[in-house]
């Protein structure tokens, strides 16, 4: 039997799912690199929003022209944080700082600073309230298929999601600096030794993460309609749940565990109140840490 | 001769600073303004002191200690009004209830390292505070628990400014020598051991397992207890004041204070608390301010701003003459 | 406190006196009466903190250029809580250490009233909130006062109107807050009673923008329409989502969703929706077209619903000061403002019940039809 509100409810979870992913590709990126949380990967997800929707009121250009503004301001954004909130705690390079819990929590607060600072000039410059997109632009407009609903922005979404996760792949694999990169993932001091330049790598990691964020930000504000100043909090949170759940150092896994959480949700809901649907997503997250205590796809533990 | 004097001087002069020279210039202000601000550092203190024993003395990052926070704030303000309980048995049985709390979340998780187990206390809290907010029929969910009644003993109304000061400041105080001694003692040098490297620590005979969840106990014990303070002083309370973002603040507290550190989580508190009031003259962006100033405390001193090693030179110079090379004493550790 | 209330009747006795004997230069001697406002002014509440800041400092510039109350110029002490209880506990702690303060606005929502009011309750001090909806808030003591319909007028009003139209089968989706308790509650009781049907009854936590998942679920139950108790970002997202899914079944709503800001983000999806409220921007009335008017062209946006109350409530406060006159203190303008009746305001008359404090208002029908609110008959 077709169940059209079920399937429905699939779609409407896979979607969320999405939304999640693509914030999680970028995160999951600077962590494996850095091995720090960037608590200020929701705030760049929102500065992309911003950026994107100010382009738009302003000279509501084609998309791809707004979506190449993004992605430049995304990587303005990326540098300058990396500059800001992790570039100055690697002065200390000696080994008692390196093997220091103290400092590891240092840069997680200090982008969360960072992310307050972002978070209080952007409601004070555009107002606490919800701005809307322009109607033209939206991506929200209906597409009927059979008895199932979808959005446009449900297949630009879902292409982007694509794209990225393919160009990625392909950066990591097939050019220089991701080898650069993945070389600094799995040791950083190693690749330092072998000649590797490790702080432009660094750079490099953050501006094509912080890309991708402000990317996930613009298309997400197009796919809702609008853009408020906390957008990066709750994603950003399912986001890191993602990463944790999927291993960490996996990108495939995150995207993997985000789609996951959508439709977990959205399945839940189904049969209970949208309130405990919500702990359904935290309940597999503390299920699947019992049983795989490194993630789904994660490898064996690291050693601090 | 001086070492027989000092190990009580300090706490003495803190003691006094806290119950008596405060107080007396708080009531010579006439400011309950004043009070309540403190009284609201004082619980947080007690607050990060608890967060500080698991994350900066034992290393293990939690991202939920406002869940437990929250279970003691709501065991107080249950037992209070529904059961007629008196302050004096729900403080401590707030306590009891989140330390239960914090054993059964500690069950599950403690093979779970670094930021998975940080990630876990996430989920964790997630589920609690959802808990509160929509389990309507215990906790009245979103309705929240008023007229919580205040302190009250013995036909003794300690629910002025001035009693609720003190009633904090005494379990406050309370609260923080035992975490004190906790710390310092071999109890606190096997935390230190298990965060510095819990596979090494196992090899060298600590039951890590066990310890794990004996420090969840304890932290969250003090959490539920500050949770009883917040609903006895406030009066009402809903499942908004325990959300993740509290949680956070409360890291902040303890990492800007300076990780490991017991006075520095304590500083840290006062800090985060007074600083956004004190700043309200500047208006709308005294947020962006208090922003700037957790960015540049964390830059200039990465380490806290009374970091661990700072806090152990301060409790061996005043209290521990055994750690001293070439002394008497015949304990090596301070007990 | 009584020997500062000492002062403070000196002071005001030196005051009214040097106004009487000044009367022909009435601008030298001015007393300062000032009314403490706490509202979310950052955080993510701020939108509601800014308009109430707006409609406040409005009423009591308009007040005191009126010269309905010589002698005396009222001033807005305005604190940030943030949303948050702590803060909001300190701010009225600080208000109550000050002795210019008679009365005291907001706070926002009920949590953070409810946690300011207590105490207010025990200091003495009035406190009138635009918005607190919970229904233990008037409660707490003879100091509370609120001047928002609460649900178990406005429930009853939608149910009938939805019941009247043939609406038999009716889904509610609410926000998982305290307002939102008592917005299911009270719609459904009458329902019921109405002789229809309440199909689902739907919670989303606060902070949630997706309905999608919400209203596949209500639509499988195929109810003859939806009811909807949240406020206007909220609302927007859902009516937008609900375009979406395709999804056409007629949506009731609290007078919370009576904002321009609904119509900016929903767009064509808003249309056809129904909402009661007290507050109509494009009302006629002389008192409305004047505020809105001078709304608009000081703060460039048509004011909401909250604005509107905030507006109110400033005024009834005003008129409770200009009742006692220059000597007020927070005791005698506790009583002038239990004794409010019949107070004119832009959403409305406003009536305090003697005994409970709650307030009885009028409500309208409204419908959006073609991108504006329009007055149902």
């Amino acid at each position: 039997m077709f169940d059209a509100f079920f399937v429905q409810q699939l779609v409407n979870g896979f979607s969320v799912g999405l939304v999640y992913a693509l914030i999680a590709i970028g995160f999951t990126l600077i962590f494996g690199v850095l091995n720090v949380v960037n608590f200020a990967h929701g705030e760049v997800y929102m500065v992309g929003a911003y950026a994107g929707v100010v382009l738009i009121t302003a000279l509501a250009p084609p998309l791809v022209a707004v979506v190449l503004f993004v992605m430049a301001v995304g990587a303005v954004a990326g540098f300058g944080l990396e500059r800001l909130a992790f570039k100055p705690f690697r002065r200390f390079q000696d080994e008692a700082s390196l093997k220091s819990k103290a400092m590891r929590e240092a840069t997680l607060l200090s982008s969360l600073a960072v992310s307050i600072i972002v978070r209080e000039v952007v409601e004070k410059v555009f107002g606490g309230a919800m701005r809307p997109v322009p109607f033209e632009s939206q991506l929200t407009d209906p597409v009927q298929i059979g008895e199932l609903s979808f959005s446009t922005g449900q297949f630009v979404i879902f292409g982007a999601a694509v794209a990225m996760f393919a160009g990625l792949q392909f950066l990591l694999y097939r050019t220089r600096i991701g080898l650069s990169i993945r070389a600094v993932a799995n040791n950083p001091l190693g690749a330092k030794y072998v000649g590797i330049d490790t702080d432009r790598t660094i750079i490099a990691t953050f501006v094509v993460g912080s890309v991708m964020g402000a990317v996930a930000g613009i298309l997400v504000a197009l796919y809702y309609g609008s853009v408020f100043p906390t957008m990066g909090f709750a994603p950003g949170v399912k986001a890191f749940v993602a990463m944790v759940m999927g291993g960490l150092s996996s990108i495939p896994g995150a995207v993997i565990c985000a789609i996951f959480l959508g439709l977990a949700e959205a399945v839940a809901t189904e049969f209970l109140a949208q309130g405990w649907s919500e702990m359904i997503a935290y309940g597999f997250l503390l299920l699947t840490l019992i049983f795989f205590p490194t993630g789904l796809f994660g490898g064996a533990r690291d050693r601090v | 001769m001086s070492k027989r004097i000092l190990p009580l001087a300090l706490p003495l002069v803190v003691a006094l600073a806290v119950l008596v020279l405060v107080p007396a210039l708080l009531q010579a202000s006439g400011s309950g303004y004043l009070f309540r601000v403190s009284i609201t550092a004082m619980i947080f203190a007690i607050l990060a002191a608890s967060l500080n024993f698991i994350t900066g003395v034992a290393g293990l990052l939690s991202l939920g200690h406002a869940a437990f926070y929250g279970i003691g704030a709501y065991a107080a303000a249950l037992l209070a009004t529904q059961h007629g309980v008196p302050f004096l048995l729900t403080i401590p049985l707030a306590g009891v209830a989140a330390a239960i709390g914090g054993v059964l979340v500690a069950l599950p998780t403690m093979r779970l390292v670094s930021i998975y187990f940080a990630v876990a206390t996430l989920g964790m809290g997630e589920i609690i505070h959802g808990t509160l907010l929509n389990w309507v029929d215990f906790t009245r969910g979103p309705m929240g628990i008023p007229a919580i009644p205040s302190f009250k003993v013995f036909g003794l109304d300690l629910s002025g400014n001035l009693g609720s000061y003190l009633v904090v400041a005494v379990v406050m105080l309370a609260s923080l020598w035992v975490l004190h001694r906790l710390t310092h003692s071999y109890y606190g040098n096997a935390l230190r051991a298990l965060r510095e490297d819990d596979q090494c620590a196992d090899s060298m005979g600590i039951d890590v397992v066990r310890l794990k969840g004996e420090v969840f106990a304890i932290a969250c014990f003090f959490a539920g207890v500050a949770g009883a303070l917040w609903a006895h002083t406030t009066g009402y309370i809903s499942p908004n004041d325990f959300r993740f973002g509290e949680s956070i603040l409360v890291l902040a507290m303890i990492v800007v204070g300076g990780l490991g550190s017991l006075p520095g989580a304590v500083i840290g508190a006062v800090l985060l608390i007074v600083l956004p009031e004190a700043l309200r003259p500047v208006g709308d962006v005294r947020m962006i301010v208090v922003g700037c100033v957790m960015f540049f405390s964390i830059l200039l001193l990465p380490k806290g701003l009374f970091g661990e090693v700072s806090a152990l030179n301060l409790v061996r110079s005043s209290f521990g003459g055994g750690w001293k090379a070439g002394t008497a004493r015949q304990s090596i550790g301070w007990r | 406190m009584t020997l500062s209330k000492t002062i403070r009747g000196v002071l005001a006795g030196v005051a009214a006196g040097a106004a009487v004997s000044m009367a022909a230069l009435p601008a030298l001697a001015q007393k300062t009466i000032a009314l403490g406002y706490q509202a979310p002014l950052t955080g993510e509440m701020s939108q509601y903190g800014e308009v109430f800041r707006n409609s406040a400092t409005l009423a009591v510039e308009q007040f005191n250029k009126s010269g309905k109350l010589p002698g005396a110029t009222v001033v807005l002490k305005f604190e940030d809580s943030k949303n948050d209880a702590k803060e909001g506990v300190n701010i009225a702690k600080k208000f109550v250490d000050d002795p210019e303060i008679v009365g005291v606005l907001g706070d926002f929502s009920s949590t953070v009233s409810m946690a300011a009011a207590q105490v207010y309750a025990q200091a003495g001090l009035p406190q009138l909130s635009q918005t607190a909806s919970h229904p233990d808030y008037v409660k707490i003591s003879e100091w509370q006062f609120r001047n928002i319909t609460t649900q178990a007028y406005e429930g009853p009003f939608v149910a009938k109107w939805a019941l009247g139209e043939g609406k038999k089968k009716i889904a509610v989706i609410a926000i998982q807050n305290d307002w939102g308790q008592s917005v299911v509650s009270n719609f459904k009781d009458a329902v019921e009673k109405g002789g229809g049907q309440v199909t689902s009854v739907e919670f989303y936590n606060p902070g949630n923008r997706d309905f999608r998942t919400i209203l596949t679920k209500v639509a499988r139950e195929k109810p003859d329409a939806i009811y909807l108790g949240m406020f206007d970002e909220d609302g927007a997202s859902l009516l937008q989502q609900r375009r979406q899914l395709n999804v056409q079944i007629p949506t009731y709503a609290t007078s919370s969703l009576y904002s321009p800001k609904l119509i900016a983000l929903a767009g064509p999806s808003s249309d056809g929706l129904k909402l009661s409220t007290t507050f109509a921007a494009d009302s006629p009335e002389p008192v409305v077209k004047a505020y809105v008017d001078e709304y608009q062209s000081r703060y460039k946006a048509i004011p909401t619903m909250f604005a509107a109350q905030a507006y109110d409530a400033t005024n009834i406060m005003l008129a409770a000061i200009a009742k006692v006159g220059p000597t007020v203190d927070r005791k005698t303008l506790r009583d002038a403002l239990a004794q409010t009746a019949g107070f004119p305001g832009v959403t409305g008359e406003t009536t305090f019940d003697p005994q409970t404090r709650e307030p009885t208002k009028q409500l309208a029908r409204m419908e959006i039809k073609g991108g504006q609110f329009a007055l149902v008959k």
